[in-house]
């Protein structure tokens, strides 16, 4: 009878979702006014694989900017890119990790597609307007986020375990660093050129 | 007779060095004053400065603006000078306005070391290298002012080889765009600046460092007709600036004309006027494009290179110009004896072609102008008419410039021009052009402009130019 009821109460705790806490943290940006550029995120997990998301992430040419100008995506996410402006716009990376890719020229209210299959920081340049810059940054788990202009972030329900944490910055680095979630963990990191 | 000729050869490629190295008149360009107010970068406009891209032409025609501009896309909001509903109750108050938030200023500094050779009057070889640093410096001021009126302003500030200065206004225009009717159909401009008359072999289509001396720079008066290239003097070819009044549109996205009246060609008159006569030149072109991006930017239904050097389009057209000098003062000048003349240029007319085709990195362009002169030859104390004869000269050029990678560009040119005077041989020269972009708004050029007839006739240039 005990080892019944022992048997029940594993059966029923490994049907339970596995615990699940959040990552937060503070990233502080040397040489930078402001981190919100700055992403953080899981690296990959070995043994471990996400399906892309069915919908299409989005980043606006709009006024001559790209709208927003740091777009984090799971890997194997398709981006639209659409064009807002009168104005014709390209989009190209000259990133290998993202097929160099070249969308073309198109004008307003069309969009193109380009879907991110593996891990990248892919620079998204315009080669009608030098001046716009915008990234798409493709990671392998769904566990990312984008810092506040305080350098504050946090990621959500990120399951217990042992992961490898990430920082990217278009123009400050940092050492990635291991961490154990269980709960709310905290992990700040510093970024400098 | 002879031996004036021989004279005549001599001193025509020692004047052209001189001319060569002095500078042809050229305008700046690059004006980074829209790039502070767009936020952005100069090759929006420039395939390397100042050298127009398709749609740097588009906005130039557009009035300085972009097409269907959009107030977001303007990133320093303009000072209002009263809401816009006060145009609802004009004239009871006075229509509104606007000015740039930022006076709006920029600065464009070349400097040059120039190597020229020359012959000097018994024929022997002179070579001189020069550090003209600066050369010059430009003044730019150009915007809008509300919503059909633009301007533009240049004052070039230059330093002349012999330690000298010269201070010029260049352009100084206030723009009617869209004044009435269709969009871009119906645009003025008033003051002193290029003419269209010139678009697309002048100012803003040239990368290279001279511009283009047989169709501005050549003199068609003389006692048998122009002989030579000079930079100033009684009457020129075509005008690089004039004092005047033009009207010019694009219909259909392709079409433009354009149409002025201004004052005419030659030195200045009476009472420390401008013009050496009251009568006023007329000029007027019309060219149509095919392929490739709209005269107004219009890009409907044409697909377009991400490279915005790039089309595939062809431009052709035709140009006249017209001018009356009977009643202007005449000029000074003497024979071959020494005998001296009063002499007017009556009548003065110029019809020419021009083209320009874009395939891929290559611009192709060139015009053929044809001038008629009718020179009137007078007794210098009763200005009684001794002679009037029309002489005719021929000028064409044809160049190419080529997109290597975008910070790097060459550009070939060849000029042919028959003088008006039959005896005088035709002058031909050549100018190459390779140019760096060190920086968007950083170019290093080396240019090197051959007299044909004269392989110790040519100046090497090599010239840094920014802009900010």
């Amino acid at each position: 009878m005990k080892k019944i009821l022992i048997a029940l109460i594993v059966a029923a705790s490994s049907a339970l979702p596995a615990a699940a806490g959040d990552i937060h943290g503070k990233v502080t940006c040397k040489g930078s006014s402001t981190c919100a550029d700055t992403v953080v995120y899981v690296a990959a997990i070995p043994g471990k694989t996400f399906p892309a998301p069915a919908a299409h992430a989005k980043m606006n040419q709009l006024n001559m900017k790209f709208v927003p100008r740091i777009l984090p995506v799971l890997e194997g996410t398709t981006v639209d890119f659409l064009n807002s402006d009168a104005v014709l716009h390209n989009v190209f990376t000259p990133d290998a990790c993202a097929d160099k890719f070249n969308l073309g020229t198109w004008p307003k209210g069309e969009t193109k597609t380009y879907t991110f299959k593996k891990e990248c920081a892919a620079a998204l340049l315009c080669k009608v307007h030098p001046e716009m810059e915008a990234y798409v940054v493709a990671v392998p788990t769904p566990y990312y986020a984008q810092a506040k202009a305080d350098g504050s972030y946090q990621i959500a329900d990120v399951p217990d375990g042992s992961y490898t944490l990430k920082v990217w910055h278009p123009r400050l680095k940092g050492k990635e660093k291991p961490v154990k979630v269980a709960g709310a963990t905290e992990a700040d990191f510093e970024i400098a050129r | 007779m002879e031996r004036n000729h021989r004279r005549i050869l001599v001193a025509l490629p020692l004047g052209m060095a001189i001319f060569l190295a002095l500078g042809a008149p050229r305008q700046a360009g690059a004006v980074p004053v829209f790039s502070r107010k767009y936020q952005t970068s100069c090759q929006t406009c420039h395939a390397i400065f100042p050298k127009l891209n398709p749609f740097g032409e588009a906005f130039r025609l557009n009035g300085y603006r972009m097409p269907m501009e959009t107030p977001e896309l303007v990133k320093q909001p303009p000072v209002s000078l009263g809401s816009e509903a006060y145009e609802r109750i004009w004239p009871a108050m006075v229509y509104p306005s606007d000015l740039p938030s930022f006076v709006p200023l920029a600065i464009n500094v070349k400097m040059a070391d120039i190597y020229a050779s020359s012959h000097d009057d018994s024929g022997k070889t002179i070579t001189h290298n020069d550090f003209q640093f600066p050369q010059e410096a430009n003044l730019f001021s150009a915007g809008t002012l509300g919503s059909h009126f633009s301007f533009f302003g240049e004052v070039t500030y230059a330093e002349r080889p012999d330690g000298g200065t010269d201070v010029e206004i260049e352009h100084a225009r206030l723009d009617l765009d869209s004044a009435f009717g269709p969009e871009h159909l119906f645009n003025f401009k008033i003051g002193k600046f290029a003419p269209d008359l010139y678009d697309g072999f002048q100012e803003m289509w040239l990368m290279t460092d001279n511009g283009v001396d047989s169709l501005f720079a050549f003199s068609p008066i003389g006692i048998h007709g122009g002989t030579g290239l000079s930079e100033e003097g009684p009457g020129v070819s075509l005008p690089d600036r004039m004092r005047a009044i033009e009207m010019y549109g694009v219909a259909a996205h392709r079409f433009f004309y354009t149409i002025g009246y201004g004052s005419p060609i030659g030195p200045g008159g009476p009472n420390d006027t401008f013009g050496s006569s009251s009568r006023k030149d007329v000029y007027a072109r019309m060219d149509y494009k095919f392929g490739g991006m709209g005269l107004d930017g219009d890009t409907t239904g044409v697909t377009l290179p991400p490279e915005n050097w790039r089309e595939h389009s062809l431009r052709i057209g035709v140009l006249g110009y017209y001018g009356d000098g009977s009643q202007a003062d005449p000029f000074d000048i003497t024979d071959e004896e020494g005998n001296a003349f009063k002499m007017r240029d009556t009548h003065y007319g110029r019809i020419g072609a021009y083209a320009s085709l874009y395939v891929g990195d290559l611009n192709l362009f060139g015009v053929a102008l044809h001038g008629t002169d009718k020179l009137q030859l007078s007794d210098p104390d009763t200005l009684t008419e001794i002679s009037t004869t029309t002489r005719t000269y021929d000028a064409w050029f044809a160049q190419a410039d080529y997109v290597i990678v975008p910070p790097f560009q060459l550009s070939l040119r060849y000029e042919n021009l028959r003088v008006a005077d039959p005896v005088t041989p035709t002058i031909k020269t050549l100018n190459a052009n390779a140019s760096f972009l060190i920086r968007a708004n950083i170019k290093a050029m080396i240019e090197y402009n051959r007299d044909l007839r004269d392989s110790e006739n040519y100046t090497l240039a090599t010239v840094l130019r920014f802009a900010y």
